[in-house]
């Protein structure tokens, strides 16, 4: 398995290890030190984009891609015919310090195949992460995977060295877990995520008292789960994405269009990876985070998935046409915010302005406020932007009657280019 | 009519404000080969003085905000035409209506001198993702991480305490082709030296060829076939940035350029 020469390793191990979403390399800032390598930017950094248009902020790599599991869904998984390959943990910080100097990254994102027994695994991750912090006095992002069902004793010093942590739920609910990854019951995942939110949690509590407290994970915890490859409902998806924020502190809950990796008669055949139901969820989860909205809002019994033509805030609003047009001049911003069309930044911008003058459409204009879809929910000086108002069905047509151009609707944007607010708008 | 004549640099600018601010507002602003300006125009010269700009800068951070401060300082450096203009008005509004200036989002003096900031912002923001080192052949036998890069605006100043902070145990340089300017690192001291050209292509090292080589091949693989989006890579990496980014680089037989 070591045998091969190491760009073919490096190869196949990035074959094996990019089907974890989570990129992001925010959250934690760290001076450089002197002597030492690096440092990390709260805002994280995009490096560049892959092909595939997602972008690279850290080196997201495999120890191995040799596991003792078999689930279904995993390119990795112990049945699946495909090269395996490992690195050493010296060949891991070497790869890492080189490529961080010469700023193709922001530092490393390390997961691993379950060699032996969860235990041993965690011990290897761990080993690079203290290794490159403590001999090369690195500075830079460190992501490290937990890998379920590993001692608490482990989990509690993973966060020493890491920014972030993740342990991946992998699938919406038990019973789906528990039919194509029966090596790994529910528990096994959840418990850690507990323990790791409390552990963030108190850290973050004892450095808010004194500066000298040890950080744990300053940069949280995030999670994956696989969208399409079970029955279950957007509704169930985005109410579970609720409660990990709410109750876990999660920081990041990432979807993952499912893509067929491994032939198995428990996976459903699809046509191609469901891209857009993953663009929904992601801007569903965007409005829990950062728009006030709670999941019953955006979905119920009645409408247990997303609609697909539109955006989950323009269908919300669409349902709740009483509650508009709202006067720019006065709706509070959490008002603002919930208008089609208005995000973060335009509505914090028209918040500010307003102080100062009185906003009509060409001020909103200036301030950069897209006025595409906002104008039909919005009036300016009591006067309604769209000099008419319609019901549901004809809002409907017109607001739909741009995106007929189909080619647009193969390349949607999964990811909005700029990242230099994300903290605040959620980007990236 | 006045026409100020200055150095073209943002301390120059500083003092060029100074002297001006409380008159009459300056017709245009010269510098470099620039003309003369029109017949009746009557060229003032502004010499450039660290101390004078200094002096304006604590200026504007207790009479304005250090904010709008930083808003003008990135604005400038998108060397956009009539800039100098635009911040001169923009500066004046700022010592009649203190610190509420920055909050003016809609007013017509405020907006575009923001709109051009934002557009400075973003471009750094790129470039402290899109600068990539190679390790080269330096003087006597020592190595040296030089990185070119080709930015629309005057990016260098601020990338400057960035890269100095993260990289600061091995010389650097980050070489702006196109403004001929550098900034040259050595122990954690960052300078700005302009008129800076290459004498010859800088020798890559053996390490770094190998490096290279695999952070291409790592890149190329990590892209998942079925999601394959190139019009959306695109956009997120132009492709005039894409000459100086190592792994659209051609020395794997254009393996590494993603084309379809």
């Amino acid at each position: 398995m070591n045998d091969l020469p190491l760009d073919q390793r490096l190869e196949i191990l990035a074959d094996s290890a990019k089907y974890d979403v989570s990129c992001s390399s925010s959250g934690s800032s760290r001076k450089g030190t002197p002597g030492g390598l690096g440092s990390s930017a709260s805002s994280g950094i995009c490096h560049t984009w892959t092909a595939d248009g997602r972008c690279i902020s850290l080196f997201k790599i495999l120890l191995t891609n040799a596991c003792i599991y078999d689930c279904a869904y995993c390119i990795n998984r112990r049945s699946n015919d495909i090269p395996r390959a490992a690195l050493t943990p010296d060949e891991v910080v070497r790869l890492t310090a080189d490529f961080y100097r010469r700023n193709y990254i922001e530092g490393l994102f390390l997961s691993t195949g379950v060699v032996r027994s969860p235990d041993h695994t965690m011990e290897q991750l761990i080993a690079v992460a203290r290794r490159l912090r403590e001999d090369e006095r690195f500075n830079g992002y460190i992501h490290l995977k937990v890998v379920p069902g590993a001692d608490p004793l482990l989990v509690e010093e993973v966060g020493r060295y890491a920014d972030r942590v993740s342990v991946n739920i992998e699938l919406p609910s038990r019973q789906s877990l528990y039919l194509l990854a029966p090596d790994k019951p529910r528990d096994a995942v959840i418990k850690p995520m507990r323990q790791l939110s409390g552990l963030i949690e108190s850290a973050k509590e004892a450095r808010s008292k004194s500066r000298k407290a040890p950080q744990f994970a300053p940069a949280g915890q995030s999670t994956q789960l696989i969208v399409g490859a079970t029955p279950e409902s957007d509704r169930e998806i985005i109410t579970l994405s609720e409660g990990l924020y709410q109750r876990l502190g999660m920081k990041r809950v990432y979807y993952s269009a499912f893509i067929p990796v491994a032939s198995d008669y428990r996976l459903p055949a699809l046509a191609g990876p469901p891209l857009l139901r993953e663009h929904r969820l992601y801007q569903a989860d965007w409005l829990l985070r950062f728009y006030g909205f709670s999941a019953h809002e955006l979905l119920d019994e009645c409408r247990p998935n997303l609609d697909q033509r539109f955006d989950p805030k323009t269908c919300w609003a669409m349902r709740h046409l009483h509650l508009f047009p709202v006067e720019v001049n006065r709706a509070d911003y959490e008002v603002l915010l919930r208008v089609p069309g208005i995000g973060v930044r335009s509505a914090q911008r028209i918040v500010q302005a307003r102080r100062h003058t009185r906003l009509g459409e060409a001020e909103l204009k200036r301030l950069g406020v897209v006025l595409k879809r906002a104008r039909w929910f919005l009036t300016a000086g009591g006067r309604s932007l769209a000099g008419k108002t319609l019901d549901e069905a004809r809002l409907a047509e017109v607001l739909l009657a741009p995106n007929r151009q189909k080619a647009r609707q193969a390349q949607l944007e999964l990811f909005p280019a700029s990242a230099d607010s994300s903290a605040m708008t959620g980007e990236l | 009519m006045t026409i100020i004549r200055y150095d073209g640099s943002f301390e120059g600018f500083l003092c060029a404000a100074a002297l001006t601010i409380d008159g009459a507002e300056p017709s245009g602003f010269l510098w470099g080969e620039g003309g003369d300006g029109g017949l009746f125009d009557q060229v003032v010269a502004v010499a450039s003085d660290r101390d004078a700009a200094l002096a304006f800068f604590e200026h504007i951070v207790r009479e304005v905000s250090r904010d709008a401060f930083a808003t003008a300082r990135h604005a400038f450096h998108s060397e956009a035409a009539v800039v100098e203009l635009l911040l001169w008005r923009y500066l004046r509004l700022g010592f009649r209506v203190g610190r509420r200036l920055e909050g003016m989002k809609a007013d017509p003096l405020v907006q575009p001198v923001q709109q051009l900031a934002r557009r400075v912002e973003r471009e750094v923001h790129r470039f402290l993702g899109f600068v990539r080192f190679r390790e080269v052949e330096w003087s006597g036998g020592a190595t040296l991480f030089y990185a070119p890069i080709e930015p629309e605006t005057d990016v260098l100043p601020f990338l400057a305490p960035h890269f100095a902070d993260r990289l600061a145990d091995r010389p650097w340089v980050i070489h702006d082709l196109r403004r001929g300017q550098a900034l040259f690192c050595e122990g954690g001291r960052v300078k700005l030296l302009r008129g800076v050209e290459l004498a010859g292509a800088p020798r890559s090292t053996k390490e770094e060829d190998v490096c290279a080589a695999l952070w291409q091949g790592y890149f190329k693989r990590l892209a998942i076939e079925a999601r394959r989006n190139p019009d959306l890579q695109r956009q997120l990496v132009p492709l005039r940035h894409r000459k100086h980014l190592t792994e659209f680089g051609d020395s794997s037989s254009g393996a590494a350029t993603n084309e379809p």
